[in-house]
């Protein structure tokens, strides 16, 4: 067997948004087929940290090293870290009026693909990822984002996703808001994308959606720092005795 | 014969007699001619600073105008006649009108709208033909006291067109009205009288091409006036598409009058000129009656756009709405003055007026004002404006699906003016998403 090489990997990450240092030294290695979890409190730079590793012009990251599939993807445009097969669905995504979906999608894919490569098959790949996601056929032509319901929005990350089929995705709080139906085949959708190739970094409050998309490692995230990693068991532990309690243990090590 | 028509920009310039041939057709019609040039003459050259003019020099309006007989239109006038001709043979314009400075009007297809009673002419033959519902209408919503330059061109109005929609007609498909300002040194003075009977429909479009292309060899000066009647119930939709060449100076003034229960939607297209200066007003003068004006301008090089709209509302229960959309980009600059009226006795009404401005580089310029004169308190009425360059979010977004840059802000600004263009009539549209994209090219 050969030693596999890491998929993503990012090393003492620090992000400043508004001359605030928000995320304050975070690594973190991802192999090929695995997928993490972030949990954290809010305001505990969650989002911050998937914002810069996407190259978020408000998001500096002034400090660190990031590796997708041994590429430094540090100097990169937003634009060509997506191309280079990095992927974020947002925790609040924006309305882009008079934009429809599947124009929007489709540039997207022709970004990737190429662009005079061929797009024939475009039209039958949203059909069928939409129906896959249950995202009703008349979303196409609707303008991305306008007017949609907090769980629609999500399924339509998922949707852009699907299509894009990125190497890595980072999945900023992709289950909130969401229904217990819309979780189940939103979890689906990412479970349909999830393959031994691939890797998955998802930041989630609940451990929900945990019991449908299986982590390998849980990281605890707490004021700009992973202060904990560990097994799935981690979130359920979390749920159950809240972030209070890593704080405590963590004091205590310290103290001691 | 070959005198070379010439013109000079002159501040004092005054209207010394009116051409033999514009003194034509019957005596109230020379009366208010003359009267006009009186008017006209007698009303010092707006200040500036003064409303409506802060933003634009009113002497870029003030040309000497010696014989300009032979004006001649560009090429591009074949082209577009040609398009328009083609959607009238498919069927999907219920006529077309070109008017070529005034000097030759023309019809195509109007032959099945004539049937139903519907009146399209040249209005110096109205005049003869129509006259009590010409004397009737004419200079009513736009008159010499209007303003300095609506008086020139009520003195000097080469001919215009005229068009009658009898009551209870409804005309399913746009008319469309193809008017040609002549190339360097001429002056054009289009003037354009709607009449739209209880329970009819129009959609007309009336498009403003040609002028000047080259500043050295001379401009072009166009100033036009549109006078729109929706009689009770009626609905109304008017384009206005002002595409005219790169040294074109234009006025236009528009001024409808919707009667009760009258809708009317105004959509401004604004792409053409070097100088325009446009103003576009409803006056709602009946219960029910409803306004919209949804428009878009898109100014690039050095172009001066200073649009006004004005919703007056002197009735009660009536309604207004402005969405008035303006990108920019080079050095072009942008002034937009919207003012909401509405009267003492005017209960229960609603006004809302929206506009934005989407700068795509630091040496464009754009103003914004909102005017509400509001003189009772039993309405509902908003405005708001934006000014900026390009959300960052948004831009952040499309990149973040792998979109770069210059892509995803052509998106995003096509994006923006789909909302509106999705209210043009769809062969137009066509033509009007190709200005937008030349614009957008080598962003
Ligand atoms: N654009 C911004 N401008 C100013 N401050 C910001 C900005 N974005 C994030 N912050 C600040 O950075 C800190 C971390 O915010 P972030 O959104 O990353 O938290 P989060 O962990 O994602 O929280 P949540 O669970 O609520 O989504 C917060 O204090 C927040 O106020
Ligand atoms: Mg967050």
């Amino acid at each position: 067997m050969s030693k596999k090489k890491p998929l993503f990997e990012f090393k003492d990450i620090h992000v400043e948004v508004e001359g605030k240092e928000v995320v304050k030294g975070v690594s973190l290695t991802i192999m090929p087929g695995e997928t993490h979890a972030i949990m954290g409190p809010n305001g505990s730079g969650k989002s911050s940290l998937s914002n810069a590793l996407m190259g978020h012009p408000s998001y500096e990251i002034v400090k660190g090293e990031a590796y997708l599939d041994g590429q430094n993807i540090i100097e990169m445009a937003s634009d060509e870290r997506s191309r280079a097969g990095l992927f974020l669905a947002f925790q609040y995504p924006l309305a882009v009026p008079g934009v429809s979906v599947a124009n929007f999608l489709r540039s997207a894919l022709q970004s990737h693909r190429g662009k005079d490569a061929d797009m024939s098959d475009y039209r039958k790949l949203l059909k069928s990822e939409m129906a896959a996601l249950s995202v009703d056929p008349a979303f196409a032509t609707r303008y991305l984002n306008e007017g949609f319901s907090g769980g629609e929005k999500k399924r339509v990350e998922i949707l852009q996703m699907s299509v894009l089929n990125p190497k890595v995705a980072l999945l900023d709080e992709t289950d909130s808001g969401l229904d217990i139906d819309a979780l189940k085949t939103v979890a689906e959708g990412i479970n349909r994308y999830h393959n031994a190739d691939n890797g998955i970094l998802l930041v989630t409050h609940y451990q929900r959606l945990l019991n449908y998309v299986k982590p390998d490692i849980v990281h605890v995230m707490m004021n700009g720092k992973f202060v904990k990693s560990g097994g799935p068991e981690l979130a359920l532990k979390l749920e159950e005795k809240g972030y209070e309690w890593v704080e405590n243990e963590n004091n205590n090590r310290v103290g001691v | 014969m070959n005198t070379k028509a010439t013109m000079i920009q002159n501040s004092e310039y005054t209207i010394s007699d009116i051409s033999p041939e514009l003194m034509r057709g019957p005596q109230w019609l020379r009366d208010l001619r003359n009267k006009a040039r009186e008017d006209f003459n007698q009303a010092p050259l707006p200040r500036r600073g003064l409303h409506l003019w802060r933003y634009t020099d009113p002497g870029k309006f003030m040309y000497e105008l010696n014989d300009a007989s032979d004006t001649t239109y560009g090429d591009n006038y074949d082209v577009v006649e040609k398009i328009e001709r083609h959607h009238v043979d498919e069927g999907t314009l219920a006529g077309l009108v070109t008017d070529l400075g005034g000097r030759e009007i023309k019809r195509y297809g109007t032959e099945a709208l004539a049937e139903k009673g519907v009146i399209i002419m040249p209005l110096s033959e109205a005049i003869e033909k129509q006259h009590d519902l010409v004397e009737k209408y004419l200079y009513q919503a736009i008159s010499s006291q209007t303003g300095k330059f609506e008086a020139m061109n009520g003195a000097l109005w080469n001919d215009g067109i005229f068009v009658y929609v009898p009551n209870g007609q409804v005309i399913e498909q746009p008319l469309h009205l193809l008017r040609e300002a002549g190339m360097e040194n001429s002056a054009t003075f289009p003037r354009l009288l709607v009449v739209v009977g209880k329970n009819a429909g129009l959609t007309l479009v009336d498009e403003y091409g040609g002028g000047s292309m080259d500043e050295d060899k001379g401009i072009s000066f166009v100033n036009g006036a549109v006078e729109i009647f929706g009689l009770a119930e009626s609905k109304v939709r008017y384009v206005s598409l002002q595409r005219q060449t790169s040294a074109t100076n234009s006025y236009l003034t528009h001024r409808a009058q919707i009667e009760q229960g009258a809708s009317m939607l105004t959509i401004p297209l604004v792409f053409g000129g070097s100088l325009c200066k446009q103003n576009f007003g409803v006056r709602l003068n009946g219960a029910g009656a409803h306004s919209d004006i949804y428009g878009l301008l898109f100014g690039s090089m050095r172009q001066h756009f200073d649009n006004h709209t004005l919703h007056h509302h002197a009735h009660g229960s009536t309604s207004s709405n402005i969405d008035f959309k303006v990108v920019l980009k080079d050095r072009a600059q942008s002034a937009y003055t919207g003012l909401i009226r509405i009267e003492n006795g005017a209960r229960n009404c609603e006004a809302y007026q929206e506009n934005r401005n989407l700068l795509l580089n630091p040496g464009t310029k754009a103003q914004t004002i909102p005017e509400l004169e509001i003189l009772n308190e039993d309405v509902s009425c908003s405005h708001g404006a934006t000014l900026g360059s390009i959300d960052q979010e948004s831009l952040f977004y499309l990149q973040a699906r792998g979109i770069a840059k210059n892509e995803a802000v052509r998106m995003i600004v096509s994006g923006f003016v789909t909302t509106t263009l999705n209210r043009v009539p769809v062969d137009l549209r066509e033509r009007i998403e190709t200005f937008v994209a030349q614009r957008l090219e080598g962003i």
